[in-house]
């Protein structure tokens, strides 16, 4: 997989600048999205997720297993307004 | 890993990491320590508002003045893209009472010389806003950061002036000695060793009290959840940064709880990737960061009373950040008696971002100068006593 590959394709992040953010500190993937925005996307890190959890265990000497998921805060999926407005329980 | 130096940062937001560009910058051998990653508490779960409008007339607006002043050079400085946008702001009215309450405040703040007006067509500058909403205030002052990329640039900028930052790493305890009676800093533990230092900088956030009882000292700051609401990426929508007079008021009485408990105010700004982020609620619930259904609820309600259009937008996520509180809404800056060497920096409550930069600026000040080029006396923590 050469650098240019995108891992993210909602915020059209490469696996270059993935492994730069690796090389700058992140060590979670909530430290990818902070430096490079891949997981911000519509999908909310559902494509990409599982990628650049093998990025980091890779890279970082993690066991792929032990890298927790993102945090995930409701809606779960992209929700109108209107209907956030109008619904009722969680 | 390295035992000692200069002065020693404890924590790794956008408080801690400007304190450490500026000593840095100023020749003095730091290290930052930051117990996650760069950004990981309240720096990493907010809005980005450098917004002038709010800040009480006198001592805090003339802060956040020369910060803005520090900003609009910023990026040039540390080579850094922050997302810095001048792009104006707006506190809107909706009621007659309001609009007194507002002229009242733009006043004070004309004096202490910010640049104000009162716009009586605000639906001119930006066609979002709903027809009902009768007035708004706005401020060309006003601007717009990236808090990621704030926290990350300052940090690069220190490592390139010298300074050491070690991530994942947490401060266990402060050790002190006694020098002819006085107690004085003497070094820091953490999980990987001991570091041997003159100077600790409490800049922990919410966490800066953990940190203070290390030395034996209180500090009144408590965690204030804040959630926010996060769309789809828009085509350019609002240039402007909006807030509600509501909004105003609790961040002016900070006291105030709001209608049920919530402390529900208005916020609305569109980021550089075209993300609406639109806030917000101000609620004490201890450490707590999830989001609630009963927030993203009223926080949804509030915006569609404001710019009805909206409705058809697709919210992609929510978050919580926990605001640093003090009980009169202004932050810890300085020296504290009893422990020499151990200084604060903590407690920016909902302006953390916009006080960053002044706040390192004075800091290093402070630590290399003896005294900062503007007197830190009214944000001491004796004000509370
Ligand atoms: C919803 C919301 C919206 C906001 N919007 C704005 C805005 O628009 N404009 C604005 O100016 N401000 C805003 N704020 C306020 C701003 O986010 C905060 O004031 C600011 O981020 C505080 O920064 P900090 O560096 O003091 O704290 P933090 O960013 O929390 O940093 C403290 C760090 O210390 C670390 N730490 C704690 N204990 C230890 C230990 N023992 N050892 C090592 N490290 C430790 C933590 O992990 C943390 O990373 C908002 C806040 C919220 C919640
Ligand atoms: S692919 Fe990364 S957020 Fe959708």
């Amino acid at each position: 997989m050469d650098d240019e590959v995108i891992i993210c394709r909602c915020e059209e992040v490469t696996k270059g600048e993935i492994l730069k953010a690796i090389e700058q500190g992140a060590k979670t993937i909530t430290g990818i999205k902070i430096r490079t925005r891949a997981g911000m996307g519509l999908c909310q890190g559902r494509t990409c997720g599982r990628l650049i959890a093998r990025l980091l265990a890779e890279r970082t000497a993690q066991v792929l297993e032990e890298i927790p998921p993102a945090t995930v805060r409701p809606p779960v999926r992209a929700t109108k307004m209107e209907n956030l407005v109008t619904s009722h329980g969680e | 890993m390295v035992n000692k130096a200069d002065a020693v940062v404890i924590g790794g937001g956008v408080i801690g990491n400007s304190i450490a560009y500026y000593l840095a910058k100023y020749g003095v051998d730091t290290l930052l320590i930051e117990r996650k990653d760069l950004a990981a508490g309240t720096s990493g779960a907010c809005d980005g508002f450098i917004f002038l409008q709010s800040k009480k007339p006198g001592f805090d607006l003339r802060l956040a003045l020369e910060s803005t002043r520090l900003y609009e050079n910023l990026a040039d400085e540390l080579s850094y893209d922050i997302e810095y946008r001048k792009c104006g702001g707006m506190i809107l009215i909706e009621t007659e009472e309001q609009l007194k309450a507002i002229i009242e405040l733009v006043d004070g703040q004309r004096k202490t010389g910010l640049d104000v007006k009162l716009m009586r067509i605000p639906q001119e500058l930006e066609p979002i806003l709903s027809g009902h909403i009768i007035g708004a205030t706005h401020s060309p002052l006003d601007a717009q950061v990236n808090p990621f990329k704030v926290v990350l640039g300052f940090a690069q900028g220190a490592k390139r002036k010298g300074a050491q930052i070690l991530t994942h790493m947490e401060v266990q305890a402060i050790r002190t000695r006694t020098v002819r009676g006085e107690l004085k800093v003497d070094s820091v533990i953490t999980e990987r060793g001991e570091i041997k230092t003159n100077t600790v900088i409490n800049a922990a956030g919410v966490h800066a009290p953990v940190i203070a009882k290390m030395v034996g000292l209180d500090l009144p700051i408590i965690p204030r959840r804040g959630q926010v609401l996060v769309t789809e990426p828009l085509p350019d929508l609002v240039t402007s940064l909006l807030v509600d007079a509501e909004y105003i008021t609790l961040k002016l009485a900070p006291d105030h709880r709001g209608t049920d408990g919530l402390g529900l105010g208005f916020t609305l700004e569109q980021t550089a990737s075209g993300n609406l982020l639109i806030g917000s609620t101000r609620e004490f619930v201890g450490y707590d960061r999830r989001t609630t259904y009963h927030g993203i609820k009223a926080i949804t309600q509030n915006v569609l009373r404001i710019a009805p259009a909206l409705k058809e937008v697709n919210i992609i996520r929510s978050f919580a950040g926990l605001r640093p509180y003090t009980p009169d809404g202004l932050p810890i800056l300085g020296k504290l008696r009893g422990v020499e060497g151990f200084i604060v920096a903590a407690g920016h409550e909902g302006d953390g971002i916009a006080l960053a930069p002044i706040t390192g600026k004075l800091i290093a000040e402070l630590v290399v100068k003896g005294k900062p080029s503007i007197s830190l006396d009214e944000f001491g923590l004796e004000r509370f006593k």
